[in-house]
């Protein structure tokens, strides 16, 4: 009987084994799960795997430079469409996509965040996070991205709120209140993972927060440590703030900064101080806002700063990405911070020390003659806004703002999107009053926008100057990707989606979208194919070659 | 051009000595939320709406396309009175970036935003004009030519902005003037746009659309025309209007009728 049995048994693993390998003669594709868990180690080496895009602006560097080259200034002509995603919500998308081995995490507005297959834009999950009806925000219902680690992503919401969801499933893991969203906070930028943490900055700066950077336990939710962006008292910095002007001074931090490995450094931007646009109640440099800052990748603490507009009283946050790349810069090979700031300035900066190295106007500006040795803006006397209002350059929405710029290694050049434009400033008084609008003026302008342009510039940044410039219809609100394909990819207010050769500015490619594009493009590979992938209007769309 | 009586804001016929006493007494979006229209009120809504609401609806109410917020000096998609505006500002416009007002914001200071956001708006009823709007359209139709260029009701020109009802959105001086100075404040719609095709013609028209990848013009024959900009030879702006000034080619009490029958072009019962 035993024997009768061992001999069946070993029938039928032949029989199977001989079933197995005829399927693998009959079928000659190899299937492999999608996505994978995402380690550390992955995130420092993210331009290894370029066929994913793993977090906000790519790579820690921030560089948004994508080493992929099927798509090229040869074939990008024929590009055409593979599939579009409609976000439910009928709202702006600001989304910049995650791609994980297949899967690309898709954020929309309000606060929710969908998995599809990178290769059809159909769904796997979708997590909506649930949100209190009293939101205190400024500028609209955004959110820009998620961040991801192990298996886990993690999102900013709009009630300045930090979740985290299992990238499998789209199952709540934790969701800690990072700030009270009743007293003006919110939460809209993509968070970064920085070793075994999740920093994450908060918005707010039009309601009198306090702002500050945040580091998380990416298994707990658990705060690993804040540090505040406006000094507390006794604390250096904290009297360049008149009276306790300094509890309600801004200085959000509402971007995505980056990270530099070697130096241990994270590097993040600042915001306006409050009140935006009167700055009597806040006499002095009002440290840190409006700054670059470089924090110790262990604990937060501020090694740096560089403030690129001292007593801001037009709102030009520095809320940009910052750049990093290794330069040469008057004979010295160093790394290098770029920075195109919302006050129409770009700078090139040691990114070891914060010394100041380059800078000079890449938008039209009247509010300074130029910068002094250490990069200080030295200004033009009477452009403080006034109760009757006063014309300076650039408007409130800046020279640029929070959308990403670019740069590539391939063609050495930082790539910005600029806006020429002027506006008409006011003061008000106003005092403050918890959750409330705190900014003490506006702005308007004076002629219709049509009358303006904006522009993808390119610039050296180790002279910086700009070496050539394209004309797009005005204020873009886009960010730039460039590949080794020889592409610049960018989108326009008025809805386009285009590619153009980013050695010399050359128009390769455009197709129109019909929706204005807040966001920035992403490129990356599923089964060998490039992909490239916009949100317009209310859509992400992505485009590839013919197969 | 004389204004028989000035602009008057339509909360100066309330009762105003009324409206103060009413303060802080509950109201509602049903009730007579327009007892809160004074100058005061009026004042008192702006300043609430530059603290609060013009971050987005912009420091002059007209709006933002980056921030998707619309012009609030025009017609409004949303509200067409007083009461549907109290309830836009108190409840938001759901599922999108118009978030409700604070709750515990007193319904009466939501009434002084909508008083505000009224008074950006003309009441015709309240002004009198000197000229004769019969007189006017006489002048419209013949003197003056106007509808050559013009289109009122379907009749006319195309080589002008449609008239049939300028009355909603404009002030009589603004209409002025539009007449003795049409180069003070043109829209883009009607810069022109002087443009060498690939074709190697050169055509000069209306600007009705350009984006930054192409532009569509209509020339004098109202023949439309699309163009690539990376397919062009050459194109130059224009940005002053292409319609003759009327200063001086028309008596003062003429403009006034012509300006009175400008004004009367309104949608029946607006």
């Amino acid at each position: 009987m035993n024997r009768f049995l061992s001999t069946l048994c070993a029938l039928l693993i032949t029989t199977i084994t001989a079933q197995v390998s005829a399927q693998e003669q009959e079928f000659e594709t190899v299937m492999t799960p999608a996505f994978s868990p995402i380690t550390w180690e992955r995130l420092v080496n993210s331009k290894e795997e370029p066929h994913n895009w793993l977090m906000y602006s790519g790579s820690l560097d921030a560089q948004r430079h994508s080493s992929l080259d099927e798509v090229n200034i040869n074939n990008v002509a024929d590009l055409e469409l593979k599939w579009a995603y409609q976000i439910p919500e009928i709202d702006r998308a600001e989304t910049v996509p995650l791609v994980v081995d297949g899967i690309m995490f898709i954020t929309e507005a309000p606060s929710n965040v969908v998995a599809v297959d990178a290769r059809t834009g159909r769904q796997y999950w979708r997590y909506d996070h649930e949100l209190p009806e009293d939101l205190r925000i400024c500028c609209g219902r955004n959110n820009r991205g998620v961040a991801i680690l192990g298996e886990t992503l993690f999102m900013s919401t709009l009630d300045a709120h930090l979740v985290a969801i299992d990238a499998r499933t789209g199952n709540l893991l934790w969701d800690v209140e990072v700030a009270k969203h009743d007293s003006g906070y919110s939460k809209t930028a993509a968070p970064l993972i920085v070793k075994d943490l999740v920093v994450t900055g908060m918005a707010g700066g039009e309601f009198g927060v306090r702002g500050f950077i945040d580091a998380y336990h990416p298994d707990t939710g658990e705060l690993a440590w804040r540090t505040y962006t406006i000094p507390g008292e006794g604390e250096f910095g904290n009297d360049t703030w008149s009276g306790d002007s300094w509890k309600t001074g801004g200085s959000a931090t509402w971007i995505t900064g980056a990270y530099d490995a070697d130096l241990n450094l994270i590097y993040w931007g600042t915001g306006n101080p409050g009140p935006d646009w009167n700055g009597d109640v806040r006499l002095g440099d009002n440290l840190y806002s409006d700054s670059a800052l470089a924090l110790n990748g262990d604990t937060g603490e501020i090694e740096w700063y560089f403030q690129f507009t001292p007593h801001d009283i037009h709102d030009w946050d520095a809320i940009q990405v910052p750049i990093l790349a290794d330069l040469n810069i008057d004979g010295q090979d160093q790394r290098v911070m770029m920075w195109a700031n919302r006050n129409a300035f770009f700078y090139s900066i040691n990114a070891a020390d914060g010394k100041f190295l380059k800078g000079s106007p890449f938008a039209t500006q009247t509010w300074a003659q130029g910068l002094d040795a250490n990069g200080a803006p030295v200004r033009v006397p009477g452009m403080e806004p006034t109760y009757e209002g006063i014309m300076v350059s650039p408007p409130i929405t800046g020279g640029t703002n929070w959308y990403s710029p670019g740069y590539s290694p391939d063609t050495e050049l930082f790539y910005v999107t600029a806006f020429d434009g002027e506006q008409i400033f006011f003061k008000r008084d106003e005092d403050y009053e918890e959750g409330e609008r705190y900014t003490g003026g506006g702005g308007r302008y004076d002629q219709p926008m049509d009358a303006f342009k904006s522009w993808i510039r390119a610039i050296d940044p180790t002279t910086t100057e700009t070496v050539w410039e394209f004309p797009i219809m005005p204020r873009s609100s886009a960010g730039i990707t460039t590949t080794s394909g020889g592409l610049l990819f960018s989108g326009t207010a008025d809805g386009y989606f285009f590619a153009l050769n980013a050695e010399t500015g050359q128009e390769l490619w455009n197709i129109s979208l019909g929706r204005r594009v807040h966001a920035a493009p992403i490129t990356y590979q599923v089964d060998g194919d490039q992909y490239v992938t916009i949100a317009s209007g209310n859509v992400v769309y992505t485009f590839g070659l013919d197969e | 051009m004389h204004l028989k009586a000035s602009i008057l804001w339509k909360g100066l016929f309330s009762i105003g000595a009324l409206s103060l006493i009413l303060v802080g007494l509950p109201s509602s979006a049903e009730d007579a939320g327009t007892l809160y229209n004074t100058t005061y009120d009026v004042l008192q809504g702006e300043r609430y709406f530059e603290r609060q609401c013009s971050r987005c609806h912009g420091f002059d109410a007209k709006g933002n396309d980056e921030t998707g917020a619309p012009d609030l000096t025009g017609r409004l998609s949303r509200a067409n009175n007083p009461v549907g505006i109290f309830n836009v500002v108190r409840n938001g416009v759901p599922n999108t970036a118009m978030l409700p007002v604070d709750a515990d914001l007193p319904d009466a200071q939501v009434w002084q935003v909508v008083s505000y956001i009224e008074s950006l708006r003309y009441d015709p009823a309240s002004v009198e004009l000197d000229g004769n709007p019969d007189a006017g359209l006489a002048l419209f139709l013949n003197n003056g030519d106007c509808a050559s260029c013009h289109m009122v009701n379907g009749q006319g020109g195309r080589l002008g902005p449609d008239l049939s009802r300028v009355g909603e959105s404009t002030r009589p001086e603004d209409l002025m003037t539009a007449i003795t100075n049409p180069h003070e404040d043109v829209a883009p719609r009607w810069w022109t746009l002087e443009i060498t095709g690939p074709d190697g013609v050169t055509r000069s028209g209306f600007r009705m659309g350009e984006d930054s990848f192409s532009v569509r013009i209509m020339d004098n024959d109202s023949n439309l025309w699309s163009y690539q900009k990376n397919n062009i030879a050459s194109i130059e702006r224009i940005e002053r209007s292409t319609m003759p000034s009327y200063d001086g080619a028309m008596s003062e009490s003429e403009l006034d009728d012509l300006v009175a029958y400008l004004f009367s072009l309104r949608r029946e019962g607006n």
